[in-house]
């Protein structure tokens, strides 16, 4: 109990110092106070280097992730940042998660992929999602059937055509593996790997890829860019055509809609996570962050360009019984857009870029 | 700001109040052992090997069968006694398998998982156990978990909709529809039947919308038939009878149809029965 509580408190202390400056001098007097009673537990926490402290940009809600469970360090995060470009995660040794998740793509699929290739080149059934932002999301998947980021990982690596391999046989080969047992040894101070700390790392990864420097949030937050008169009308077309559920600073409500891009569902989506057959066809909103990087579009990689999407959603909408209905405006499917107003949004959506984040070398397997 | 004074503040409880307990140290301590017997009707359980075509237990409607695996998790456990004693075992999820508390994987294979025994419970007189079957959201939801929630060492854990299995049997019977699957490594036999009820999202339906999502995990309750003591020199054991018939004949199992449950809403109808599983068999004092 009281391990946790200090681990509750070092926490907070961690977050609040690294969000607030003007709380240092309070935080001085907590320092002392815990450095008085528990001169031990302190140590570790003395000097983060900021590189690989997790910040919550202003514009963003606030994070889901279970910090308090797993901080982010340094060599957590190079820990994790190796095993998610190591393919010993598989069962052949043939596929990394970079396989699928590529940085150049904001840690979306190569365009070569529009369905996930695992082991023996076997073919996925949807396309694999871009990774960024994910300490913000509550569920996660074309369905959502995972609610926690730790979890993500072992469906790839136990999905039979991903990396096809077992969660303990993974554990097994990094306890072989003496650079390994070191590399955990001072991430998480253990001497026998388990799987919590292969997906603690993992996660310490994942969670710090924030892309939060596009042109839009410099824009948004007065950082000194500017969008176009193209871009801002497009801004505007998109709050009100596309943004009930592309809403938010993460453009995504994160809901569970059928966009008419079918009306025979061979993979029901939502509904084999919630099994309730108003959800058959339906699959997650998906954030358009980095969207003009992260082609093909759609769980079934149906569309190549953001002009086919949009052409979609103005011409193409096909009908079936759990369609959204905010593709149901009156007599004709879909949402009005004049090929102007498409160029537009397009124009906007690209602002939504960011190149600070795809050239990040901390992310980079180097 | 907010959250620094309540660190503050808890700092400040915290201390007084380990100082208020070595001063008073008015209270002495006990174990308390629950004992998990898992039967099939009036007959002791064991288990078989998978794809055994003996068949030594019977359900209700008559359909031969055996089992190969049995068990379910344990958690949350609380005592409660007549004059407002109240003991709740600590619950802790974490990486450290040491660190994992209250959360327990009975097992019919592994005979010492069958005995949980709670320390530090107060000295007093309780009559009554309540405990969770399964793990619930706040377990879940805590992330990446070691020990009996570690699924790389043996915890039942769905990855597609992820959360844990909290009660599980599987077997053979003799009409089961199931036919013969050889996987990479791996057999489903014929004849063999897989029941695992999970399932933790409690999800109330918007309005005008049908229920989705199925919570599996039950809550049970056992009334003892007489107050027991727990004391310092007093080690009580309550012998609590979990019977798998109570299962299959509520359920009004057919094998024919029904020998593949492996997602929360199939689980649910075995789900409804597993508080009538648990049954207070004696108390020893």
């Amino acid at each position: 109990m009281l391990s946790l509580f200090l681990t509750r408190l070092s926490w907070i202390i961690f977050i609040n110092k690294m969000t607030t400056k003007k709380q240092y001098a309070h935080l001085h007097i907590l320092w002392m106070c815990i450095f008085f009673n528990f001169s031990c537990s302190v140590d570790k926490e003395a000097s983060p280097d900021q590189a690989y402290v997790f910040v919550k940009p202003d514009n963003f809600p606030e994070p889901t992730y279970t910090f308090q469970n797993n901080p982010v360090t340094k060599d957590g995060f190079e820990l994790g940042k190796k095993l998610f470009f190591d393919p010993t995660l598989s069962r052949d040794g043939s596929v990394s998660c970079n396989n699928c998740h590529i940085q150049g793509t904001a840690f979306a699929d190569s365009q070569q992929h529009p369905l996930s290739v695992g082991v023996n080149d076997q073919r996925g059934i949807r396309n694999a999602p871009s990774l960024v932002n994910l300490a913000f999301m509550e569920e996660f998947f074309w369905d959502g059937g995972v609610t926690h980021l730790d979890f993500v990982p072992i469906n790839a690596i136990e999905s039979d055509f991903e990396m096809d391999e077992t969660l303990a046989n993974v554990v097994k080969k990094l306890n072989a593996d003496p650079v390994y047992l070191e590399l955990f040894n001072s991430a998480f101070g253990i001497d026998k790997i388990t799987s919590p700390y292969l997906l603690h790392a993992l996660s310490q990864f994942t969670v710090m890829m924030v892309s939060s420097n596009s042109k839009y949030d410099k824009h948004m937050r007065g950082e000194g860019e500017t969008l176009t008169s193209e871009e801002l009308e497009g801004m505007e077309i998109f709050s009100s055509k596309c943004g009930s559920c592309h809403s938010g600073e993460l453009f995504s409500d994160f809901s569970f809609r059928n966009n008419g891009i079918n009306d025979v569902f061979s993979d029901i989506g939502r509904a084999g996570i919630s099994e309730f057959d108003g959800d058959v066809g339906k699959f997650r909103v998906p954030s358009l962050r980095n969207v003009a990087l992260t082609s093909p579009y759609m769980h079934n990689a149906k569309f190549n360009t953001l002009e086919e999407v949009l052409d979609h959603y103005e011409n193409g909408v096909i009908d079936s019984p759990s369609l959204d209905e905010e593709l149901k405006n009156g007599s004709q499917l879909g949402i009005p857009l004049s090929e102007q107003e498409k160029e537009k949004v397009i124009a906007f959506l690209k602002t939504l870029t960011d190149r600070e984040f795809i050239s990040d070398t901390r992310f980079m397997n180097r | 700001m907010k959250k620094l004074l309540l660190a503050l503040i808890a700092t400040i409880v915290l201390f007084s109040s380990c100082e208020e307990n070595g001063e008073e140290n008015p209270e002495t301590f006990g174990t308390f052992q629950l004992e998990f017997d898992n039967v099939v009707g009036s007959q002791n359980m064991s288990l078989s090997d998978p794809g055994s075509g003996d068949y030594m237990y019977t359900t209700d409607s008559g359909e031969p069968f055996n089992l190969t695996l049995f068990g379910y998790y344990i958690s949350k456990i609380k005592l409660e006694g007549p004059n407002g004693e109240l003991y709740e075992d600590e619950v802790n999820v974490s990486a450290n398998a040491d660190e994992v508390k209250g959360y327990y994987h009975v097992l019919e294979s592994n005979a010492s998982s069958r005995f949980i025994t709670l320390d530090d419970v107060p000295a007093g007189s309780y009559n009554k156990v309540t405990f969770t079957v399964g793990v619930e959201e706040d377990g879940v939801q805590e992330g990446a978990a070691g020990g009996v929630l570690d699924p790389a060492e043996g915890a039942w854990f769905w990855n597609w909709n992820a959360g844990y299995i909290g009660f599980a049997m599987e077997g053979g019977a003799q009409n089961s529809g199931q036919e013969e699957v050889v996987g990479d490594g791996w057999t489903i036999h014929e004849h063999s039947f897989s029941f695992h009820v999970g399932g933790w999202k409690d999800v109330e339906p918007a309005e005008g919308e049908d229920q989705k999502f199925v919570n599996n995990v039950k809550t049970v309750t056992l009334d003892f038939d007489s107050n027991v003591s727990v004391a310092e020199n007093l080690s009580p054991n309550a012998h609590i009878i979990v019977d798998a018939l109570k299962i299959l004949d509520g359920v009004g199992v057919d094998f024919s149809t029904t020998y593949s449950v492996h997602a929360p809403k199939l689980g649910q109808p075995f789900a409804e029965f597993i508080p009538d599983t648990f049954i207070l068999d004696h108390i020893h004092q």
